[in-house]
């Protein structure tokens, strides 16, 4: 396997210690998808449409034409774009990638989660470990793998971004965890961009004033570090408040608020060609993230598939649009210089969905499916870039390979401080590198 | 007997409307506010940003819009910096309530008290008090924008 990349260098650390990156890196930066709200192997990997769902013969098909290989379904098209006569979705997106991520990538097509909900799933993919003791609206128990890059790599908080497609289910909370050794010191700067940038922050955000630096802000900060000098010295200290950037990261980050809210004005967020939900947008805003930050570690929630719940044609359009995103996101990173040929991306969904549809019946009339079945333990994963073999294909249905928790260890292993992540022993014993499972 | 009616009557009305005992206390009239901050609960974000805009406004903000600027907060990782864009946010808006320049340039101390007083809810402390009356005076430059700024995004604000 080609490695590129150097031996890390030892970092002076925000905690003062000194940590020596355990490994070869074998990319500068990671985009990490926790792909899209959970989504059924039925109609993903293995391709089946409305064949196995619905109980429709012959209406099988692949509606991920970007990551996986396959021919799409001919017949009963509703996931794409609606034509402005005819029938609702039948437009299918255009291919946008030249060749599949799994072509052009690794393909671990039957892994296995732990749990069948989101949240759980969510922070099994982001601390490698399942806690018992784990709840909802609850920061993760385990160290998150923004922290342990923050932390083993020594890199300041904008280089790590969590950036997440809702307020909804907690989880915005994932952006770092409660654990006494890591923490918000080493937590990831999270954003909700159809918040920020959506109307709420036209409205409370968009027109803040520029302050001049040396003649404003830096006199306003002196006071408020005197008030704040005070009140810690009152013995009323100040309890944990999120995660904090440095003056100069807060300055570039105020310039990136301001930036992209002209951006969005003038029509130029790098949007997918259909964006048309919020996964879509999030995408965009992501993307422009990464043009002006490039982190080293980028987390990307997707979550629109979640609507399965009650509206399957609903739940392919969604799938079918993570698919654009997903290709679309890759084709842009590649735009990107200092991350073009120095990314990988990893994908992994949360959860499955159930073997067995629910009663409630959609517009098409056809059902819908929850997750709580053994079915819901069912996922695959997806990953692309410099050193990942091509073509590789880890598994089948029949030899289940890789387990929800090995993110966690493969995106250290990229960013090379694998072993210092396994040393914490707080990773699941079942959890692996992918490119250890190779 | 008759001729004595009067009398027990005019008696009988002074003890019921003779002088009484003043008590006086003498109590000088105090402030409540404490000098130093004894604050321990952090505010919710709702109500921190109820607050910032009755300070800066003297008017109460909608609970819709103090829904709308939490689901900002929680959209933001690193709040201390979401809150300094909010503030500048609303320190653009044409209503905000700021003294003059001149006033505070002029009597510093008064307009420090106030200051205190109006968000933090305490009296400085001599040290505090001289600390920036020396600050202003020896930078002409500072706003009261500035300064207010500086207190909505202290550690104390987020406190009560």
């Amino acid at each position: 396997m080609a490695a590129a990349g150097a031996i890390a260098a030892p970092y002076i650390l925000p905690s003062g210690r000194l940590f020596a990156a355990s490994g070869q890196q074998m990319a500068k930066h990671v985009v990490y998808v926790l792909f899209a709200g959970g989504v059924r192997q039925q109609e993903s990997v293995l391709q089946r449409y409305l064949e196995d769902a619905q109980n429709k013969p012959g209406l099988a098909g692949n509606i991920m034409y970007n990551i996986l290989n396959g021919d799409p379904p001919t017949q009963k098209i509703a996931y794409g774009t609606d034509p402005q006569q005819g029938t609702k979705g039948s437009l299918p997106i255009p291919r946008l990638l030249n060749d599949t991520i799994e072509n052009m990538g690794m393909l671990l097509p039957e892994m296995r989660a732990t749990s069948a909900g989101h949240y759980a799933g969510l922070n099994t993919l982001v601390t490698g470990n399942t806690a018992t003791t784990q709840g909802l609206k609850q920061k993760p128990v385990f160290p998150t793998i923004f922290e342990y890059t923050r932390r083993h790599l020594g890199i300041p908080a904008t280089k790590s971004w969590f950036v997440c497609n809702t307020l909804l289910n907690s989880y915005p909370l994932l952006n770092y965890s409660e654990h006494e050794n890591y923490g918000a010191s080493y937590g990831a700067n999270l954003l909700v961009p159809n918040v920020v940038f959506g109307s709420r922050g036209e409205e409370h955000l968009s027109n803040a004033k520029v302050y001049h630096p040396e003649e404003q802000i830096a006199p306003m900060y002196e006071m408020k570090q005197f008030l704040d000098n005070t009140f810690k010295s009152s013995g009323s200290g100040l309890i944990e408040y999120g995660i904090t950037n440095t003056e100069e990261e807060r300055n570039d980050i105020k310039e990136f608020i301001k930036a992209t809210f002209e951006k969005k004005r003038l029509g130029q967020i790098p949007f997918p060609p259909v964006t048309d939900n919020g996964d879509l947008s999030n995408i965009g805003y992501a993307i422009e993230l990464m043009r002006w930050f490039k982190p080293t570690l980028t987390v990307i929630n997707l979550s629109n598939v979640d609507g399965c719940h009650s509206n399957f044609t609903g739940y392919l359009r969604a799938l079918h649009r993570a698919d654009h995103g997903v290709a679309h996101l890759w084709k842009e990173i590649q735009n990107i210089p200092e991350m073009k040929d120095n990314t990988i991306m990893i994908m992994i969904p949360e959860c499955g969905r159930n073997s067995d549809p629910n009663p409630i019946l959609d517009e098409n009339d056809w059902y819908a499916f929850d997750h709580s079945d053994q079915n819901s333990l069912r996922i695959f994963g997806a990953m692309v870039g410099p050193g990942v073999p091509a073509g590789l294909k880890l598994g089948s249905e029949s030899n289940p390979v890789g387990n929800i928790q090995d993110g966690v260890l493969t995106v250290a292993d990229i960013l090379g401080f694998k072993d210092s992540v396994i040393n914490t022993g707080m990773v699941n014993g079942v959890a692996m590198s992918w490119f250890d499972r190779i | 007997m008759k001729r004595l009616l009067p009398f027990v009557f005019l008696l009988t009305l002074l003890s019921l409307f003779g002088c009484k005992r003043q008590i006086a206390y003498e109590l000088n009239e105090e402030d409540i506010y404490p000098i130093d901050a004894q604050k321990g609960k952090l505010k919710t974000e709702g109500q921190y940003l109820a607050i910032l805009h009755a300070n800066l406004f003297q008017q109460a903000l909608s609970a819709n819009k103090v829904i709308e600027l939490e689901d900002i907060i929680f959209g933001f990782g690193d709040k201390d910096l979401i809150h300094e864009v909010i503030i500048s946010n609303l320190m653009n808006k044409q209503n905000v309530q700021l003294p003059s320049d001149s006033a505070m340039h002029a009597d510093p101390e008064q307009f420090m008290l106030d200051t205190y007083e109006r968000f933090l809810i305490r009296r400085p402390s001599e040290a505090e008090l001289t600390w920036f009356i020396n600050y202003i005076n020896n930078h002409p430059n500072v706003t009261t924008e500035l300064v207010y700024f500086a207190f909505a995004l202290s550690n104390e604000y987020l406190y009560y």
